[in-house]
């Protein structure tokens, strides 16, 4: 949702340079000059306005309104309940928990993709061409397979009885499995059962799927670093390590910025893996989305506090992503 | 730097795209039932389609049952009936789906714990007067607590569905178990069965899912406890006392001491029934249904003299108190055809059918004569003794969301078993977020 918003801040940006031809144009036309940009940007405004700003309106209306089915087919108006749905959610329980694993879960995966991104990003670029061609096929499986698949994948491989995840465990020799996890006995462990080892798979789940597109981009970036940089830093007896911190990621920085908010945004609102490998009812699990979801949807549906939860996620959101890209202009400045 | 900020926006655009695709693929629009040519003339509704949704999983007998009531539906009137089985964990979401708008039945059976939570939602139509006469006058108004709101009735008691104990009676014979009278016999004889037939089998299987209540409940009413008591126009919580607690601890007990195990706490009881047809599970709390389909799911292997039922014995022996479970018959409030519809349902849950799909799908008849007649009958006379017995959970449109949407006591058993709060602690939490739930409007 909030990801388009990042588009009309990067089309403007990217536009300006245009503003010093546009003189010439304008006259044939018989606009004024300052207008053109305004009059391209009408489409993708009228676009986004209709499929998202919309919608979310109607969000923020809901979120005060008690609305049920009787109000959605039509039977009774919705009433306006002011902040009752918001003091609903914030004094249950299920929301505190949800906002906890949701923060903890992005805290922990953005980073883990990030870094995992990265370095087959930098392998990739050091790889033959065939073999980096092999590898981008390979990884971008993974990133292709759809959420749910990922959600169906994933639970099959930690299921309790028949996962290959205890069936690999049990084959450790017991000694090793003894001194690295305390037993030698995985059969039946219960993977997605407890909150904190359904979001351990989460974020396998999620880091896995998603990782391949940071590689993909990060070296997209490296292919734009000309090789004489490189080779100045290696005169002047750089290491690897060095030279990354020195030239890599400096240059590569704006990537870097977008990638980040870029995983920021889809790793806050991760539903259908989850909603896979935990289902509806330990809802020690929930995250934001998944109470939205079950607020609104199950029976009886609330839909009022659904849009409630679905508020304090977006606003949650715009919060982060602001900060983030405020930060990250001003180090630009300096 | 002029490229990596190109790559960056690059990267932007392709993002988006990827995004803008996954919010474009919404789902497909659900298909209405195609309308059946019309032979004009002749009987009443020629020429119309009914939709009927029945509930549960479609086996050979309520199979043979339908497709006859339909045949016959057709016969008296012309109309045709598309029928449409719905798996019992997903009837609230399909309800709900219904009921803001999407494709509905004309006619639906419902649980009948359902029908305060479903009136709410406007989604019955009354259907006072067939209740009022016919053969339908002679269901005992008793069973019509849930279903009669406000002087109006909005479903049809179909059939009564206590639950007792299905237990592999060829793993009893051959291991020498005596079919328990007490709890803790129950308890050892669900032990003989796992140290036999393994760890992974459940000896007595335990229901956290949606459906949990049906053994919490027996567990906890037999031990003189109470969910809510109405007290004036307020629900006032008993979870926290001393019965409940007792109920409570052997709900949770069934997986702190081993009889099943606790990896599936979140199952309910048609995965468990799954299990059960692929020797996973010694015993599990059910209604006589599930015989046919797992006959079916077994692929033959598990029937007849190899399962049987008993009643679920009570702590100091004597049966269990079950629950008041049972299924009705309504009419869909957003059906074109009301008319129609409701003859469908004055057939259906008229003296012949409807003993004959209480009989037919292992169900107790509402009609008291044909009730009287099954104590006889060995397969049915455990039901028979529990229904005798049984109680209901708590009559408020709110109890769906305590029961199955925020499922407070199975997140209650959750935190005991995980070690993560005591029983104390537990029941008090729930009991005040059951009082919040059943009192919100």
């Amino acid at each position: 949702m909030t990801d388009t918003s990042t588009l009309s801040r990067g089309g403007g940006h990217s536009s300006t340079p245009g503003r010093r031809r546009a003189p010439r144009r304008a006259r044939a036309s018989g606009l004024p000059a300052w207008s053109i940009p305004y009059v391209l940007l009408i489409p993708g405004l009228l676009v986004i306005g209709a499929l998202l700003l919309w919608p979310l309106i109607q969000m923020v209306i809901i979120s005060f309104q008690k609305v049920g089915l009787v109000q959605i087919s039509g039977k009774k108006p919705a009433t306006w309940l002011g902040l009752e749905n918001y003091t609903n959610v914030l004094d249950n329980d299920i929301f505190w928990s949800s906002l906890r694993n949701t923060v903890v879960f992005a805290a922990v995966a953005v980073p883990l993709t990030l870094v995992l991104g990265t370095a087959v990003g930098v392998l990739l670029h050091r790889l033959g061409k065939k073999m980096s061609l092999f590898v981008i096929i390979g990884i971008m499986f993974a990133w292709a397979v759809p959420p749910v698949a990922q959600g169906v994948i994933w639970r099959w491989l930690f299921d309790a009885e028949a996962g290959v995840i205890n069936w690999a465990l049990n084959l450790l020799p017991d000694w090793l499995s003894s001194a690295l996890f305390g037993r030698a006995d995985w059969t039946g462990q219960p993977w997605l059962n407890d909150a904190w080892s359904i979001y351990m798979v989460l974020i396998i789940c999620v880091v896995w799927a998603s990782f391949p597109f940071i590689a993909v981009s990060v070296l997209a970036g490296l292919k734009g670093i000309p090789a004489e940089l490189y080779e100045a830093a290696r005169v002047d007896g750089s290491g690897p390590w060095r030279t990354f911190r020195k030239i890599t990621f400096p240059l590569l920085k704006p990537v870097f910025a977008v990638l980040t908010v870029l995983s920021i945004i889809w790793d806050f609102k991760v539903f259908a893996q989850l909603y896979v490998l935990a289902g509806t009812s330990n809802r020690e699990a929930y995250n934001l989305s998944m109470y939205a979801v079950t607020e609104a949807f199950k029976a009886p549906p609330k839909m009022g506090s659904g849009a409630a939860i679905a508020v304090v996620l977006t606003v949650i959101l715009l919060i982060v992503t602001a900060a983030y890209i405020r930060q990250m202009f001003k180090q630009e400045e300096v | 730097m002029r490229i990596a900020k190109i790559t960056a926006a690059t990267v932007t655009t392709a993002a988006l795209a990827v995004g803008l695709a996954a919010c474009g693929s919404g789902e497909a629009p659900s298909s209405s039932p195609s309308a059946a040519a019309s032979s004009a003339g002749g009987p009443k509704y020629a020429g119309k389609t009914l939709t009927f949704w029945r509930l549960g999983d479609s086996n050979p007998d309520a199979k043979a049952y339908t497709d006859e009531l339909v045949a016959e539906f057709e016969k008296q009137t012309g109309a045709k009936v598309k029928v449409e089985w719905i798996p019992w964990p997903q009837v609230n979401d399909k309800f709900t789906a219904a009921a803001a708008g999407g494709a509905g039945p004309d006619v639906t059976e419902i649980g009948n714990d359902q029908v305060p939570l479903w009136q709410s939602q406007e989604a019955l139509e009354p259907i006072t007067d067939i209740v009022a006469g016919g053969d339908q006058a002679q269901i005992p108004k008793n069973l019509m607590g849930l279903e009669t709101i406000d002087g109006e009735t909005y479903a049809v008691p179909w059939g009564g569905g206590s639950r007792a104990v299905l237990y592999r009676a060829d793993w009893f014979k051959e291991l020498k178990i005596e079919v328990p009278k007490t709890w803790d016999e129950l308890v050892a004889a669900a032990k003989k069965i796992q140290k036999a037939k393994g760890s992974d089998v459940d000896g007595f299987a335990f229901n956290g899912g949606s459906d949990a209540n049906h053994l919490l409940g027996a567990l906890a009413w037999t031990a003189g406890g109470e969910y809510a008591v109405k007290e004036g126009d307020k629900w006032v919580g008993k979870l926290t006392e001393p019965g409940f607690k007792e109920g409570f601890a052997q709900y949770t007990g069934l997986v702190t001491d081993g009889l099943s195990s606790k990896a599936r706490l979140n199952q309910n009881t048609t995965e468990i029934r799954t299990r059960f047809s692929n020797n996973k599970v010694g015993m599990y709390l059910t209604a006589s249904w599930d015989l046919a389909t797992i006959e079916e799911e077994s692929k033959g292997k598990i029937k007849g003299d190899k399962i049987a039922f008993f009643p679920l014995p009570s702590k100091a022996g004597g049966e269990a108190q079950s629950f008041l479970g049972g299924n009705d018959i309504a009419v869909w409030g957003t059906s074109e055809q009301k008319e129609a519809a409701k003859d469908f349902v004055k057939l259906a849950s008229g003296k012949q059918w409807g003993v004959k799909y209480a009989t037919d799908g292992g169900l107790l008849p509402v009609y008291p004569d044909a009730l009287a007649a099954l104590a006889d009958d060995p397969a049915q006379a455990p039901f028979a003794a529990a229904f005798a017995k049984a109680k209901a959970f708590p009559a408020d449109p709110q109890w769906t969301e305590a029961n199955e949407t925020k499922a407070v006591l199975q997140n209650a058993a959750r935190q005991v078993i995980e070690g993560k709060a005591t029983a104390d602690e537990a029941l008090a939490a729930a009991n005040k977020e059951l009082e919040d739930i059943l009192n919100a409007s």
